[in-house]
């Protein structure tokens, strides 16, 4: 009986399996084959009648790495920014506020995150412009004295994509937050531990879950935005999968491409199995340190 | 519980709680705002009318554009739920460490960390050879092809939805109908399918935004006749962006929320507490 259940679960699933072979894992296939190949003539975007590993030499050469650098660098500073902002954030929301107003505050989070992202892109575009709203609030106030330079700087890029991937940062915080029981703070205050050392020795280690998704959550689809860039950081806000698009568009270089496409993919994967480890290490040396078990599984 | 109102820690987590708000709404609010600009260019305001909405109303081409989105967004989101339930309910009733159950999840985990920017560069050649080589002429089909994309982009969250909603719940009410010698259909439309219902409606939801919101993937997938929204805004980019653009996003915006609404609604009335409801939103 049980045996006859579990068949009929797994052939449940078959649609899905036929859909992601077909549409998804084939493409990619193609891609990773077509990254072994070579662009024969201006007229054909790929061969592979010879296959060798080239174009992932011009990968490593060309300007596909100072882009990925450079890329890496807003994510990581955007990644960083954003859990600054969304721990205390959340934890406010969460612990602080009066929960009959907490569904409210969520759902206004929700708002942005529900709003087209390539317009709310754009409200920043408007906002900082040289004749824009930023630039004459701050001239009214004394802080800048002529238009704002801000537009189509790696400053602005940085600026929108913090803001674009910040509710997605502050979710995952919310709910692990929420879930903490008030009364182990309470405890640590009793047993005479400091707001501070409650805070990173009982809230921040059941928090590591939330942390880590987070941080995943705001990454990993960073590396691969260039919407942001391309709204707010003019020719000078290229991102890395801008380069990868213009080998499919206009340069119409699909080995070179796809080469590319098989590269920051790894480095993606390779990302999740690294913070994977690491969320696994520091909860093993945050168990170990804490000497006691509060006995809450995450 | 002991309340400190008047500590400055708290005082501070307020005022920075607040400002971050603001900094959250602030582009949303000069769209809204810049919507009624009757200038020509959407960043240099004129004054207040309008002129945008009865042009935007009077543009075939926003029209067009609008109208795929929804048309897509409708369609990716029937397709992938449909798919997303049949793989949620497989996952969430698969034996503990079947292997099959691994792999599908690890595949569809996949697909969610992979960049679109790669969806977009890995489907446009396939697409191109099922409907050139392959004689599959149906993938030339602008709208097709878009509820392809959109379907893959949100058949895992779907899939993750309804898993999450059904692990809670009790999995005897289930064999007590199979002892009640009701068949699989019979089973999965009385018992499952009510049980899931609340996961489901997320999914469709979260699988129809993510859809409007489409931008990098669709670009690299559509044919002429068929730009989404967000494809059209996307173009305008480098010619200048009018104030249409902060019209037509304005009404879609009151109309996302007013679907937020009534999903928090309706999953409230199923009986969540706010929290599950905003876990069973974001996939938590």
């Amino acid at each position: 009986m049980a045996r006859r259940t579990q068949r009929t679960t797994a052939s449940l699933s078959f649609p899905v399996w036929a859909w992601l072979v077909f549409f998804v894992f084939t493409p990619l296939a193609l891609v990773v084959w077509y990254s072994f190949g070579y662009k024969p003539d201006l007229f054909t975007a790929v061969s592979t009648d010879q296959l060798s590993f080239d174009r992932y030499g011009e990968v490593l050469d060309g300007v596909f790495m100072p882009m990925f650098w450079a890329t890496l660098r807003i994510a990581l500073t955007g990644t960083l920014l954003c859990l600054l902002v969304a721990v205390p954030f959340a934890y406010w929301m969460a612990v602080k506020v009066d929960p009959r107003w907490r569904p409210l505050l969520l759902a206004l989070v929700l708002v942005p995150f529900w709003t087209n992202f390539l317009v709310r892109t754009i409200g920043w575009q408007v906002i900082l412009a040289p004749s824009g709203m930023a630039s004459d609030v701050l001239n009214a106030i004394g802080i800048l004295d002529g238009p704002l330079d801000i537009l189509y700087t790696r400053g602005a890029v940085q600026l929108g994509v913090v803001y674009n991937y910040l509710p997605l940062m502050i979710l995952p915080l919310y709910v692990v937050f929420e879930r903490l029981d008030p009364s182990q703070r309470e405890a640590s205050r009793d047993l005479g531990a400091g707001r501070w050392r409650t805070f990173f020795s009982v809230t921040v280690p059941d928090a590591l879950p939330g942390i880590a998704s987070g941080c995943l959550l705001v990454f990993i689809p960073l590396m691969g935005d260039y919407l942001t860039a391309s709204v707010l950081g003019g020719a000078r806000g290229t991102m890395v999968g801008q380069i990868v698009a213009r080998q499919f568009t206009s340069a119409q270089n699909w080995a070179l491409g796809a080469a590319m496409a098989v590269t920051l993919m790894a480095f993606v994967l390779l990302t999740v199995l690294i913070v994977a480890a690491l969320f696994l290490l520091v909860r093993a040396v945050v168990r170990r340190a804490r000497h006691l078990d509060l006995g809450v599984s995450p | 519980m002991r309340r400190e109102r008047r500590d400055p820690v708290d005082l501070l987590l307020a005022v920075f709680g607040v400002l971050v708000f603001v900094f959250l709404f602030l582009p949303i609010l000069v769209i809204v705002v810049y919507s009624f600009n009757t200038g020509r260019l959407l960043g240099a305001w004129d004054s207040f009318g309008f002129a945008a909405y009865s042009r935007a109303w009077n543009n075939p081409v926003i029209g067009d554009a609008v109208r795929t989105s929804l048309v897509t967004g409708v369609l990716a989101s029937l397709v992938s739920t449909t798919l997303g339930t049949i793989g949620g309910v497989a996952l969430a009733r698969a034996r503990p460490g079947a292997r099959w159950a691994g792999v599908l999840t690890a595949l569809l985990a996949v697909t969610l960390i992979t960049p679109e920017v790669i969806d977009g560069i890995s489907i446009l050649p396939w697409l191109v050879t099922l409907g050139t080589d392959g004689g599959l002429s149906i993938v030339n089909n602008g709208m097709v092809r878009l509820v392809i994309v959109h379907t893959s982009l949100a058949l895992a969250v779907v899939t993750f939805i309804v898993r999450a909603r059904l692990r809670g719940m009790d999995e005897q009410i289930e064999e007590a109908a199979a002892d009640l010698y009701a068949n699989p259909w019979n089973r999965f439309r009385q018992i499952t399918l009510p049980l899931a219902w609340p996961g489901i409606f997320a999914g469709a939801l979260m699988a129809f935004t993510l859809s409007l919101d489409n931008t990098i993937v669709a670009s690299f997938v559509q044919v002429p006749g068929y730009t989404p929204w967000p494809v059209y805004v996307f173009g305008t980019l480098k010619v200048g962006l009018r104030p249409e653009i902060a019209a037509v996003s304005t009404v879609l915006l009151l109309l996302t929320l007013a679907a937020l609404a009534v999903v928090w609604a309706v999953l409230r009335r199923s009986g969540d507490d706010n929290t599950s409801v905003a876990a069973t939103l974001t996939g938590g």
